[in-house]
């Protein structure tokens, strides 16, 4: 469900799973971790993209649904933390080529970029406390990417948003008319930040992350903490077996519940 | 006390001048001393000016650090990097803890480090043409003095996309991306901008000023000095990698 392309100084991690939106696993989001960190170490760029109509849906609600004390749903939440450090701390460049709907922890992954890219019109955001689950998980790299105030607005309003939004708000930074066009603007963008010496393009990266604070695994610990304290709760168990899962994941115009 | 920088004062406003026109107010070891020697005038005074203005004699701001000291040609030269960095990132800090209101007044362009100290004032104004940014990450260096400036000044992400990408940007741009406060159309209507801004700022209390200035240093984390020097040790051992090295002697010759 995670496939990786190599071109010229340039790794493509795909989420290859169209059928179901790129609904994450927490199998997806350790490959997600290793396939970067490949990538990295090759001294490639990274592009993190999605096949089919939309970057990502967020979780698998399926695997919650059949874990109603939560298991996984708690697997899924570290891993997501997990990734969001890991392509923040890597010493190559992250573009997120988000096209078409980034929503919940797939919006969650744009804060592990150094670039965002995004269609005018797609669809991001965090609405997962209508599921009676906290997006606190993403709060602390949402925090690196917007100011305090507007990560507050966007994670207590448990609403979508546009890229356009998004890219005045600081989490998207290049801003494409059509979903099509998303990738190409993210390739252009990967090239032009691995063509930076390498050695200084690293050690600028690592500085910010220790100014900002990223690299301290208890600033991501915190959010995390904060979602998992929920997980296995009444009101999330109610919420998410509500969820009729086949019917979100067939009809793709309707704005996603995951 | 060379008169590399300059200070003046009239009345409530005080203006401190990078002199060395010839050299687009390049940042060198002796400039910045000649700048610290105002801070320390600054400093001492009893009562301190309400506003400080901060420009550059000539066409420029600031262009950035001296590369021609900073080129290590034999080991007495090893050291010069680092000194240069940190008395850089000694004077932003007593800008930014100065009690007085800072205005950076970006005549020119401003560069690297010259935009970093338009950074850490307080409110900064340039003209729509004028060049600014950070291409640090181009000549193989890290911005890393100027980088928590810069977070402060316009945000954690857009602070990571404007020195990852490098490059420089026009004085309209920098107003967008928030680098200034303020771009006024042409160079030849700074100046009066300039006023305006500073006879906006003298109608407040001075002490509410300083005040307010001191509590958004507290909150923001402006008053620790350490995390600057760490950046200066750092920017200092990319600067005399070989890379760095060979890329600035490319330029030289």
């Amino acid at each position: 469900m995670i496939t990786t392309e190599q071109d010229g100084g340039v790794t493509t991690i795909w989420l290859d799973r169209p059928d179901r939106r790129n609904a994450l696993t927490p199998g997806m989001l350790t490959e997600i971790v290793s396939a970067a960190r490949e990538a990295s170490d090759r001294g490639d760029a990274v592009i993190l993209a999605g096949r089919g109509n939309a970057f990502c849906a967020g979780f698998d609600l399926s695997l919650c649904q059949a874990s109603p004390d939560g298991a996984a749903m708690r697997l899924l939440l570290s891993a997501l933390s997990d990734a969001c450090l890991a392509l923040r701390t890597i010493d190559r460049p992250v573009v997120v080529a988000a096209h078409g709907a980034a929503i919940a922890g797939g919006c969650a992954l744009l804060g592990g970029a150094d670039t965002v890219v995004a269609d005018r019109r797609a669809v991001l955001g965090y609405p997962v406390a209508r599921l009676g689950v906290s997006p606190a998980v993403s709060v602390p790299f949402l925090r690196q990417s917007v100011t305090d105030g507007r990560a507050r607005a966007s994670t207590l309003l448990p609403d979508t948003f546009t890229g356009e939004d998004a890219c005045r708000m600081g989490l998207v930074h290049v801003l494409v008319d059509s979903a099509d066009d998303v990738y190409g603007e993210a390739v252009h963008q990967a090239r032009l930040l691995a063509g930076k010496p390498t050695h200084a393009f690293a050690a600028t990266k690592r500085w910010l992350n220790s100014i900002e604070g990223v690299e301290r695994r208890g600033d991501a610990g915190s959010g995390l903490e904060a979602s998992l304290a929920l997980t296995g709760g009444e009101e999330e168990r109610v919420r998410i077996s509500a969820l009729d899962i086949g019917r979100t994941s067939t009809s793709r115009k309707d704005r996603t519940h995951d | 006390m060379t008169d590399l920088a300059t200070l003046s004062t009239d009345g409530p406003r005080a203006t401190l001048t990078l002199n060395r026109p010839d050299q687009r107010n390049a940042l060198s070891i002796e400039m910045l001393a000649a700048a610290h020697g105002c801070m320390d005038e600054l400093e001492s005074k009893s009562s301190p000016p309400t506003v400080l203005v901060l420009t550059g004699a000539g066409k420029s701001f600031c262009a950035g650090m001296d590369l021609s000291q900073v080129i290590i040609d034999d080991a007495s030269q090893a050291d010069i990097p680092r000194e240069l960095l940190t008395s850089l990132a000694k004077l932003t800090h007593r800008l930014r803890l100065l009690p007085s209101v800072t205005l950076a007044e970006v005549n020119g362009a401003a560069i690297g480090g010259g935009c970093g100290l338009a950074c850490v004032c307080d409110l900064a104004v340039t003209h729509a043409d004028s060049v600014m940014g950070f291409p640090e990450v181009d000549l193989a260096l890290c911005p890393a003095v100027v980088a928590p400036w810069l977070v402060r000044k316009i945000g954690a992400g857009a602070a990571r996309r404007v020195l990852l990408c490098g490059g420089t940007i026009t004085g309209a741009e920098a107003h967008s991306t928030g680098i200034v406060d303020k771009a006024v159309p042409t160079r030849d209507d700074l100046s009066g901008e300039v006023d305006a801004l500073v006879r906006s700022l003298c109608a407040g209390g001075p002490l509410a000023l300083r005040a307010t200035k001191q509590l958004l240093n507290t909150i923001d984390g402006s008053v620790d000095a350490d995390a600057l020097l760490r950046g200066a040790d750092l920017s200092a051992s990319v600067l005399v990698s070989d890379d760095a090295q060979a890329r600035l002697r490319s330029r030289r010759r």
